[in-house]
């Protein structure tokens, strides 16, 4: 914030000034920064060819930060539908929410665009069911995603299919 | 056979020192429960004495050398009802499943799924524990996580 001021600052002065000169080579300035750019830009399109280019691989995990919103609004859902379990699915929402910004972090992953919706059952048992269900399901992505990642991303995800299954044991 | 991943021997040391107090810990707190409680205490004392043969027995096979056990740990805080037992079981298996998480990161293969079976028990115990002390939250978000 105050380096953009102190920037701004700068540039307003310089354009109060009745120099000439400065002026005209402040304009120059801007021309061979365009040329730099437009320089800069084109080794990069005659340097390779753009309909032969692999587009990076996507990140493994990228998955699971879906995946672990999706939890997060579902259990979001259950609670504001059954206000009774809200106090029990509290640490739950909270738990998939951290998981998912952990995740988004390690894999760099752009936020989603759209909320993910979900739909509760009117029952609270019929709820709690689909709600172990998916959290079931969740803990097995999590663990394989463990057994196949990397050292430096396996405790992370260990720690997440811990906690899964640890939500599974609170719901029983 | 998988192949041992630098790390692993130290990291499976301090896994066993983990077990090896563990399992201490089991003893002042199962004699302060009761009913279903003690045979829960029992149940976790069995499980983390079957972890700590196994790695007894994968550390005495890689030529790894052993850490000793101690007479006695230190308790972090006094033990003296109930209330008290139940919360150093859910302490015991949230330091455990510390240890395992960091075990998960330094295996791979068959052992890394060993270190995430551990981990995932001791989170689970640490949950039922804290359901039968009344503790809430029931969960917390990173088990195996420190500080």
């Amino acid at each position: 914030m105050v380096l953009t001021w102190t920037v701004m600052g700068r540039m307003t002065q310089r354009d109060t000034l009745p120099d000439r000169t400065m002026r005209h080579s402040r304009r120059n300035m801007l021309r061979v920064g365009a040329l730099l750019t437009l320089g800069g830009a084109v080794p990069s399109l005659t340097g390779c060819d753009p309909f032969n280019q692999e587009p990076p691989p996507p990140d493994p995990l990228a998955p699971m930060v879906d995946e672990a919103l999706a939890l997060a609004a579902a259990y979001r859902d259950a609670a504001t539908t059954h206000p009774t379990l809200a106090g029990r699915l509290a640490p739950i929402i909270e738990a998939h929410s951290a998981h998912a910004a952990e995740l988004a972090r390690i894999t760099k992953a752009a936020p989603p665009s759209a909320t993910p919706t979900a739909s509760t059952p009117a029952d609270p048992d019929a709820t709690l069911t689909g709600l172990r269900e998916r959290e079931q399901a969740a803990s097995e992505s999590a663990t394989r995603a463990c057994l196949a990642a990397p050292a430096g991303r396996a405790a992370l995800l260990a720690s997440i299919a811990a906690a899964r299954a640890s939500h599974l044991e609170a719901l029983q | 056979m998988n192949t041992p991943t630098p790390g692993a021997s130290s990291a499976h040391s301090a896994a066993l020192t983990a077990e090896y107090a563990a399992i201490w810990a089991y003893g002042p707190i199962g004699v302060r429960l009761t009913g279903p409680a003690q045979e829960a205490a029992r149940d976790a004392e069995a499980t983390h004495r079957r972890r700590r043969d196994d790695l007894v027995l994968q550390l005495t096979e890689a030529g790894d050398s052993l850490p000793a056990d101690q007479a006695g740990y230190t308790l972090p805080f006094p033990v003296t009802d109930e209330p008290s037992a139940l919360r150093l079981a859910v302490e015991v298996e949230e330091r455990t499943a510390g240890f395992w998480q960091a075990a998960v990161a330094a295996t791979s293969g068959a052992e890394r799924e060993r270190a995430l079976a551990a981990l995932v028990d001791c989170a689970v115990r640490a949950t039922q524990w804290r359901r039968t002390a009344g503790i809430t939250p029931l969960t917390t978000p990173f088990p195996g996580r420190t500080a």
